[in-house]
């Protein structure tokens, strides 16, 4: 039978109607209230020191529970006075909780390099000189040598820090704003991974109310799940761990590694079995052609295409038998694959363009409803902001950090640094977020980008690897503003809420930063990870920062011309070939991630896919199972963070308490 | 347009065939056929746009 021809925003729309709570009509309110505000407070307060503290000690921030926990006190709270959380509220407290505790993470690099502009690494590597003021304080500052973040040495790097934070905020919010109207509004991209986070806050907000419906069970089940697979994959290591010197993994973390067994009869094939089965909940909500696309693809990848192809062709030539699938990966990338793959993710680029230039093309000609395809106009009460508006604060933003880099680095050329701001970055978060939109996922990288244009501009002084750049990528983000819709939060609040909490924050976490530093030096035995670690990381960082001072590098010398042209035309011709055939173009999504992949990876998934597809639709139906799934899967991730979260603590305070005789 | 941008595509996808087996590779002759296939397929996105809307039924949601 003759396929019907679907166009890939007829496609998507179907796909993202199953996922539309409440059946796409929505009332959006604010989440911002005082119950919220001191919810945030709590946790800018309390749960962020923390976090920075554990990271310190074992490497751990707990940063994936931390937002759960939050929230499920915070109905715990609402539960015991008698009253009820709304599922904005919560989700705002979400959404808060995550950015507290990432961002208390950024002020470790005043840390850091405090430490490293004393280390013998940087003195003998000859950097510790060439570090920047606007940096760190000299070696020999009292700032540095007395541990004191609010000494006046400090207020260049802290003003330095406040001032690009103050931009990028006017960036970030503008820039991932414009995307997510572009890509969710005018193309109807369906956000496949947002309404996980959705439907969590959803679930936990009915737990207030009077009625506890279907999404309260399911959460349960997902957490309970959770906790049992937590327990099994995080705890049984962290707590063996504290008692013997190899901990018992039940299974082997991160991968069971095959690569070496299939070596006879597929050289240069890998095969690393990933053990994280919390995958199978991906496999659950991403488009099932797109998950066994990718998976068919991969294994021809590595059992055809690597050895019986490039293998006997010699493009494969660095492989030798014996490596397993870190070193084997390594080799095919420098050979082929790494040149391969950037041709593949311009090849994304140039598709999203061709599917949304005749969009733009058509709105022009006709105008249409709020909520039609092909329309940027905007859901009623959504809390909205004019476009152009938008687009001039991006434009502040954008200028004003491109000036501070300049003044960062004057001699370097200032034609890069305007290429990358409004060339580069606006084209590379596009890219980015249509994929989110599509698959949930980033697919559009090119490596060593950094390097590449610091050859191209032949500027050789060390401060440029100090300075950041304006390469941005905000396409990530828009995922959270379809999480807004999906949760009727209006963005307005949303903004309102994340200035309020920036000051407290920037505020606390330097506090808290100068605080932890007087207790003991950083590193110190008080602090075991890092004593471990940032010595090593202090010479990988010497390596890389004085990797072109030669002007030799084997990353560059790897990337072949006719290799990038062979994945951007094949990969033209997949989706070509594709669209004439008439096939979804999820599958080209599917085929493009899978191609190089490793199928070990996607096992899980693949499981995943195959249960809910045969499994799952039969037993409850096609449309409540696609409601249930991404409850069950926040509810796992909730499960999972919180005996991550749990075992950490116990191992740490064994470890504060038993001492060992080494 | 939809056969235009169909044979364009096919002739794209031979091309860079050809370049692969038969003229070593070489980048030139492949981003030839990356130019070819990209008229192509910015054809038939041009047409699945401008045709729509005639009778056009809802998709199956078979995925």
């Amino acid at each position: 039978m003759a396929r019907e021809r679907i166009s890939q925003a007829d496609e998507w729309q179907t796909w993202a109607q199953r996922y539309d709570i409440e059946g796409g009509v929505r009332t959006f309110e604010s989440g911002l209230t005082v119950k919220v505000f001191f919810g945030a407070l709590f946790v800018g307060l309390l749960m962020m020191p923390g976090s920075i503290y554990l990271s310190y000690v074992s490497g751990q921030s707990g940063a994936a529970a931390a937002p759960w926990v939050a929230v499920i006190l915070f109905t715990e709270l609402a539960r015991r006075s008698f009253t009820t959380a709304r599922r904005q509220e919560l989700y705002m407290l979400l959404s808060l909780t995550g950015a507290a505790v990432g961002s208390g993470m950024q002020y470790r690099s005043f840390i850091w390099y405090a430490y490293f502009i004393n280390t013998p690494q940087a003195i003998s590597y000859e950097i510790a000189d060439k570090i920047p003021a606007w940096v760190v304080p000299a070696g020999d500052s009292v700032g540095v040598l007395s541990r004191n973040l609010l000494h006046p040495d400090w207020l260049l790097p802290i003003g330095v820090y406040l001032v690009g934070k103050f931009l990028g905020t006017l960036r970030v919010v503008s820039g991932q704003y414009i995307l997510f109207r572009l890509t969710a509004d005018l193309e109807r991209l369906p956000y496949p991974m947002a309404p996980i986070t959705a439907q969590g806050a959803t679930a936990l907000a009915e737990t207030t109310g009077k009625q506890e419906t279907w999404r309260w069970q399911v959460f349960s089940i997902g957490s309970m799940a959770g906790l049992i697979w937590g327990f099994i994959y995080i705890g049984v290591p962290a707590l063996t761990g504290v008692m013997m010197s190899q901990p018992i993994q039940i299974l082997k973390i991160p991968w069971i590694d095959f690569t070496q067994s299939i070596e006879g009869f597929a050289p240069t094939g890998v095969f690393a079995l990933r053990t994280d089965f919390g995958q199978m909940l991906f496999g659950f909500v991403l488009p099932f052609p797109v998950v066994m696309s990718e998976f068919v693809t991969a294994m021809l990848s590595q059992f055809v295409l690597n050895p019986y192809i490039l293998y006997p062709q010699e493009i494969l030539h660095q492989w030798h038998p014996g490596l397993d699938v870190r070193a084997t990966n390594l080799y095919n990338g420098l050979d082929f694959w790494r040149s391969y793959d950037i041709g593949k993710t311009f090849s994304l680029g140039l598709v999203g363009m061709a599917a949304s230039v005749p969009m733009l093309f058509k709105l022009r000609k006709t105008q249409k409803k709020a909520g039609q395809r092909g329309s940027l106009a905007t859901p009623p009460n959504r809390g909205d902001f004019p476009l152009w508006l938008m687009g001039i604060l991006w434009l502040i933003g954008m200028g004003g950090f491109v000036w501070l880099i300049h003044w960062m680095v004057p001699n370097f050329p200032l034609s890069f640094l305007l290429g990358f701001a409004f060339l580069y970055t606006p084209i590379n978060s596009y890219i980015t977020a249509r994929t989110f939109g599509v698959l949930g996922r980033d697919l559009f990288e090119i490596p060593y980008l950094h390097e590449i244009t610091f050859i191209l501009s032949r500027y050789e002084e060390i401060d440029i690897w100090f300075a950041p750049l304006p390469d941005e990528d905000y396409g990530a983000g828009t995922q959270g503003w379809r999480v807004l819709e999906l949760t009727g939060t209006t963005f307005t609040s949303n903004l309102a809420a994340t200035l309020l909490i920036m000051p407290i924050l920037i505020i606390s976490g330097i506090l808290v930063q100068h605080f932890i530093w007087q207790i003991a030096p950083i590193p110190s035995a008080q602090y075991p990870y890092v004593q471990m670690m940032w010595p090593i990381n202090a010479t990988n960082e010497c390596l890389m920062k004085t990797s072109l001072r030669d002007g030799n590098s084997e990353i560059i010398q790897a990337i072949r011309g006719d290799y990038v042209a062979a994945g951007f035309t094949s990969s033209l011709a997949i989706y070509g070939l594709l669209w004439v055939l008439k096939y979804p173009s999820m599958w080209y999504y599917g085929i493009i991630g899978g191609i190089g992949a490793d199928p070990g990876s996607m096992v899980a998934r693949l499981l995943g896919a195959i249960i809910g597809r045969f499994y799952m639709i039969k037993r409850f139906g096609l449309k409540r199972w696609f409601m249930f799934n991404p409850v069950l899967a926040a509810g796992f991730a909730c499960g999972v963070g919180l005996i991550g979260m749990g075992t950490v603590a116990i191992a740490l305070v064994s470890k504060a308490v038993i001492v060992k005789p080494f | 347009m939809e056969k235009l941008a169909s044979i364009i595509i096919v002739i794209g996808t031979i091309l860079w065939l050809i370049s692969v087996l038969f003229l070593g590779g070489r980048w030139q002759w492949q981003m030839f056929a990356a130019l070819v296939l990209t008229v192509g397929i910015f054809i038939a996105h041009f047409w699945e746009e401008l045709s729509e809307g005639k009778d056009k039924k809802t998709p199956r949601d078979d995925n």
